[in-house]
């Protein structure tokens, strides 16, 4: 007869560190039901929003998550600026393309580096990261800081790329390029790699759909769907096309994210080489009334922001939908019949974050 | 495996990727959000720069001509600098260094300045 074992995976382990907790019944080594617990580190930001003026809160959503911050401020000055009814100037729009595809790069390293990791695959984590570490030495000479680079203000962007610095960009990312490519062959083709993904934690297409799936997550089940189709800020005009894969496993959302890092070179170098010329900012007037929803691809998926302004300087309210959180009901899904050795595998396969999930 | 092996003869003779941090510090980036410093010289005390400042970093009392900032509330948003228009408040590279306790520092108009406004 087999042994039932409850065993809390997290909130602090090793593998995933972030606080979330998965309360998961084994059955010998085999994983039967999963339930999460959330609620660790739920911070109030949502309601904080409706307490500062409504241009400070661009930095209060940046701190929301600890990797895709420009990604959130981008998406709360859309809905703000859609609610006061201003476009930002091009240059700005193409501006926040390149801030947003480098952190989605840097994220996608960051993941990769972490999956090798959570395998035990040390010496490509640190490959990984030596990248990585390229493209957060760009953003902190071209923005200012590493990661919460506050480039997005109502109505455009705070910082402007001078010529020297968009042909080092260029460098840099070509350099970055380079080095990826040696890395991919392991990457993708290692036997470690495959042996440890490759039908591990499957997630169907109709499953995918059902359940609400978003991002590479959602991709790498054979969906095409990719918020930057639609085409906000300056997508519409650098020929976007979203990256699939068929199957639905550990491997092929490794693979998407391994595509992604290069689509994404590929669109800040097209993004730097059209920029056009002219003002970064409109100054906003008025204070934001009405409703608005935004949605826009972060790293993890869709994330979407609705605010609703009531004439004043404060919001009526601010609400958040990150990607994480509509991912996990799949994680539930793909671990149930897995083996216990390949829990830490699936759960970072859906890239989690959960300081963006508890808000 | 064979395909780490440049990699893995590459480093082996390269230099290490990271710095011993204290020890030896990276040149700070010209753009970098390093930290806030205030040339008090150029302050009228309007009070502009608290208003905006999204961490509430900086009191300003414009009677007692006296400006307070907590570096360790700051955020280096850079807000402050865009608002004050006397160039007052300045934004450097370096940053902040670690510390045991969290200091304000106090700014305070020029003795001479209060001298004249007192006659
Ligand atoms: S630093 Fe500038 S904005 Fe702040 S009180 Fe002084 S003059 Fe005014
Ligand atoms: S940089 Fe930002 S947080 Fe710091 S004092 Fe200036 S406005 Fe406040």
């Amino acid at each position: 007869m087999a042994v039932k074992t409850i065993l809390p995976f997290g909130p602090q382990h090793p593998v995933l560190p972030e606080p979330i907790q998965l309360r998961i019944t084994l059955e010998d080594e085999n994983i039967g039901q999963v339930l999460p617990a959330l609620g660790y580190v739920h911070r109030g930001i949502e309601k904080a929003g409706e307490n500062n003026d409504y241009p400070l809160n661009v930095f209060l959503v940046e701190r929301i998550c600890g990797i895709c911050s420009a990604t959130h401020g981008l998406a709360y000055c859309l809905a703000v600026e859609r609610l006061l009814g201003i476009e930002p100037p091009p240059r700005a729009n193409y501006l926040r393309v390149v801030w947003a595809e480098l952190h989605r790069l840097h994220s996608h390293l960051l993941w990769w580096g972490l999956l090798a990791d959570a395998f035990g695959f040390e010496s490509l984590f640190m490959q990984i990261w030596r990248v990585r570490e390229m493209v957060m030495d760009v953003l902190e000479k071209t923005a200012g800081n590493r990661v919460i680079i506050s480039v997005n203000a109502i109505g455009g962007v705070r910082r402007d790329l001078s010529e020297e610095q968009i042909s080092e960009m260029l460098h840099t990312l070509e350099e970055c390029e380079k080095q990826l490519y040696a890395l991919l062959p392991v990457m993708l083709n290692d036997y470690t790699v495959k042996k440890r993904t490759a039908g591990k934690g499957v997630l169907t297409s109709e499953q995918a759909l059902r359940l609400g799936v978003v991002g590479p997550t959602l991709r790498a089940s054979g969906v095409a769907q990719d918020l930057r189709m639609t085409g906000y800020a300056a997508y519409g005009e650098l020929g976007f096309e979203p990256i699939v894969e068929q199957g639905g496993d550990c491997y092929a959302r490794a693979v998407v994210r391994a595509r992604e890092c290069f689509q994404t070179i590929e669109l800040v170098r097209r993004a730097l080489q059209q920029l056009p010329d002219g003002d970064i900012l409109t100054k906003p007037r008025g204070n934001p009334n009405g409703k608005a929803i935004v949605r826009v691809e972060a790293p993890r998926g869709e994330l979407m922001y609705f605010v609703v302004g009531n004439g004043t300087k404060n919001l009526e309210r601010m609400r958040v939908r990150t990607p994480t959180l509509a991912n996990v009901p799949a994680l539930l899904e793909m671990l149930p019949g897995a083996e216990f050795a390949d829990i830490p595998v699936i759960t970072l396969s859906i890239d989690p974050c959960i300081s963006c999930t508890e808000r | 495996m064979p395909k780490m092996l440049p990699t893995v003869l590459g480093n082996l003779v390269s230099k290490p990727a990271t710095r011993p941090h204290p020890y030896r510090r990276r040149e700070a980036f010209a753009r970098a959000r390093g930290r806030i410093i205030f040339d008090v010289k150029q302050c009228v005390f309007c009070g502009a720069c608290a208003l905006r400042c999204p961490a509430s970093a900086i009191r300003v009392d414009r009677n007692e001509r006296e400006l307070v900032f907590e570096p360790f509330r700051c955020i280096i948003c850079g807000v402050c600098v865009e608002t004050c228009r006397r160039g007052c408040a300045q934004m450097i590279p370096h940053y902040h260094s670690p510390a045991y306790t969290k200091p304000e520092e106090y700014y305070r108009a020029p003795v001479e300045v209060k001298e004249e406004n007192q006659l």
